[in-house]
């Protein structure tokens, strides 16, 4: 019986813990002017990618070469390209690519990262040993190069772009979470539940995870702006998403670069476009942080 | 201190050991080995010619012969030949070595100049006009992306100034005066970026060194704010100031890659980018691991000069 009543009031803890950090999350960006600034952006972004196709006013792959390299009027406000495509079409769409490359790539990351640093922080000895020292491997790459040799080797597409940036990842993420997990471990109650008999996976689940939330989202946070550059740059570089398909990265290196002193905005509105999105993920996860983590809050 | 960087020393061993582990696993996941990708997309040679190329290039050995051979390559300094241009890689690195060198030292001499008096002046002056502009900019700097820049300097460049980047690289020893005009403006394109962590990291350190006791006893002493700040704080400050560059040096290597192709500079970033495409996989799995050993190694001066830096440190 008094198992069955336990169930609602555990339910209404972690109702009460989410709720509490959403109201530090709104305090914090109510009392700072540059955490609402980027929440504004990251609802632009999200909004443009989800309403991509009303709010484009022309098709993002139609070339009409009769208007190639116009300038910026009032029927193409970003100009047209080099075949008469209208840019900021491009730059409209060019938003889906780069917030589902940055979403995926951090999801997967996001999760592989946890499982294996909540894996190594639980189990410690051998384990722990051997796997953090892979991750020290990888983690001795730069993001880049490694992003561009696994790209090179799975060959050039969005989605291999987006697995390699999820593989630049884990291994910061995982021992951030191990980092977590051992600190969580020290908690008298997690050793009340290892002394009750709980089994190891209710440990983790219930016990352990709900500290981890906390560091996961804020790093999630800035990795998604370093992820959204990471796909620009592959792209940039001729690696990532392949033409025609509208990115940010692509439509700099193709046309922007080729035909910079004609046509300066075929460089300049994607490029703001990539700034603006990334800014607003730095500053969102310096929110966050701000308004959830204890020590930086007493300041 | 000794005992200290020599175990640091072995402990980089099997971190390096594991590094290239992953970048030749990297290199033989795809399905079939580097060569059938390779000649798959010409189409025009023979199943002959191909077994022929396959045993020169020793890829008929088992993984495990291969990856023992490329490593005592890697040792004796002896990587083999890139697929393509047949060039032995040691010749085509050392002719990019000494660009790469060049345009990452700039960028951090210019990154640096640029961001220690920024940081210590936005410290200074906490909440002022100059504290906001200096913050803007650090934050646009870390969101920048650099091929951007780039892009954006060298268009401008080229209208205002009908400035475009010189084709051909002159080494500094032919020309210093050509050769500083090739790298300034990649060198700082680079070191924008560099210099954006590093302002925000001078500025929290300095703020937080000012509120210290013993500069208090120095303001109260009456020594000037010049020697308060730039002697007796500035000092104490810039120890984590060392650590954030330290993990920063990534970024900027990583950087080259983007600034090189960019400006045409002719180092190892633009190297690996050309591998990379041709998917020339000697070259590549070399690259990738000389800059990793390189990371590992920067790293670890950091640590030590930390220790230098600040005689708290002593390591056991």
């Amino acid at each position: 019986m008094a198992l069955v009543n336990t169930r609602p009031a555990v339910l209404e803890a972690d109702a009460a813990v989410e709720l509490g950090r959403l109201r530090a999350l709104w305090t914090t960006i109510r009392r700072k002017p540059l955490g609402a600034v980027s929440a504004a952006l990251i609802a632009a972004l999200v909004l443009t990618a989800i309403l991509a196709d009303q709010l484009a006013p022309y098709d993002p792959l139609a070339a009409r070469p009769e208007i190639r390299l116009a300038a910026p009027s009032w029927e193409h406000p970003f100009g047209t390209d080099d075949i008469g495509r209208d840019v900021l079409s491009r730059v409209v769409h060019g938003s889906r690519i780069s917030l589902w490359v940055g979403l995926l790539a951090v999801g997967i990351g996001t999760v592989a990262g946890m499982l294996i640093g909540l894996l190594c922080g639980y189990c410690e000895g051998r384990t722990d040993l051997v796997v953090q020292r892979l991750m020290d491997g990888i983690q001795a790459i730069p993001g880049l190069v490694l992003a561009l040799a696994v790209v090179s080797v799975l060959r050039p597409s969005t989605t291999n772009a987006m697995l390699a940036i999820a593989l630049v990842i884990i291994p910061g993420n995982s021992r951030i979470v191990r980092g977590a997990v051992l600190s969580a471990k020290q908690n008298r109650y997690v050793e009340a539940a290892q002394a009750i008999g709980c089994r190891h996976p209710r440990i983790i689940l219930r016990h352990i995870l709900p500290n981890v939330t906390a560091p996961i989202l804020v790093i999630a946070s800035i990795w998604l702006g370093n992820a959204i550059l990471i796909e620009a740059t592959l792209s940039f570089l001729g690696v990532g998403t392949q033409p025609p398909t509208p990115s940010w990265g692509l439509m700099l290196s193709s046309t922007g670069r080729a035909f910079m002193e004609q046509a300066p905005w075929l460089a300049l509105f994607p490029g703001l476009a990539i700034s603006l999105a990334v800014l607003g993920f730095n500053l969102f996860g310096d929110t966050l942080r701000d308004a959830w983590d204890p020590k930086l809050r007493r300041n | 201190m000794y005992k200290y960087a020599a175990r640091r020393l072995l402990l980089a061993i099997p971190v390096l050991l594991l590094s290239s582990l992953i970048v030749f696993g990297l290199m033989r996941v795809m399905p079939g080995d580097a060569l059938t990708a390779l000649m798959g997309e010409s189409g025009n040679i023979g199943e002959r010619e191909l077994q022929k190329i396959r045993h020169d290039l020793r890829l008929d050995l088992p993984y495990y012969q291969q990856y023992g051979l490329w490593l005592w390559q890697l040792v004796s300094l002896h990587p083999g030949e890139s697929i393509f241009t047949g060039e032995p890689i040691t010749t085509s690195l050392g002719k990019a070595i000494p660009v790469t060198l060049e345009l990452t030292a700039l960028a951090m001499a210019l990154g640096l100049v640029i961001a220690v008096p920024i940081g210590v002046l936005s410290a200074t002056r906490q909440d002022t006009a100059s504290d906001y502009v200096g913050r803007v900019v650090a934050v646009s700097g870390l969101s920048l992306p650099d091929f951007w820049l780039g892009t954006l300097v060298i268009t401008f460049a080229a209208i205002w100034f009908h400035w475009i980047p010189a084709i051909g690289y002159v080494s500094f020893w032919e020309s210093p005066l050509r050769n500083l005009q090739q790298f300034l403006l990649p060198a700082a394109v680079l070191g924008f970026r560099l210099s954006a962590a590093t302002m925000r990291m001078t500025r929290s350190t300095v703020l937080e060194v000012l509120r210290e006791d013993y500069v208090r006893t120095a303001w109260a002493k009456g020594l000037e704010g010049r020697i308060v700040v730039y002697k007796h704080a500035l000092k104490n400050a810039l120890i984590p100031v060392v650590t954030i560059v330290g993990g920063q040096l990534g970024v900027l290597l990583a950087g080259t890659v983007v600034v090189e192709t960019i400006f045409a500079l002719p180092g190892m970033g633009r190297l690996t980018v050309e591998a990379i495409l041709f998917r020339d996989y000697p070259v590549v799995q070399t690259n990738v691991m000389l800059v990793a050993a390189t990371l590992v190694t920067l790293n670890l001066l950091v640590d030590l000069t930390y220790a230098w830096l600040d005689p708290r440190i002593r390591y056991q």
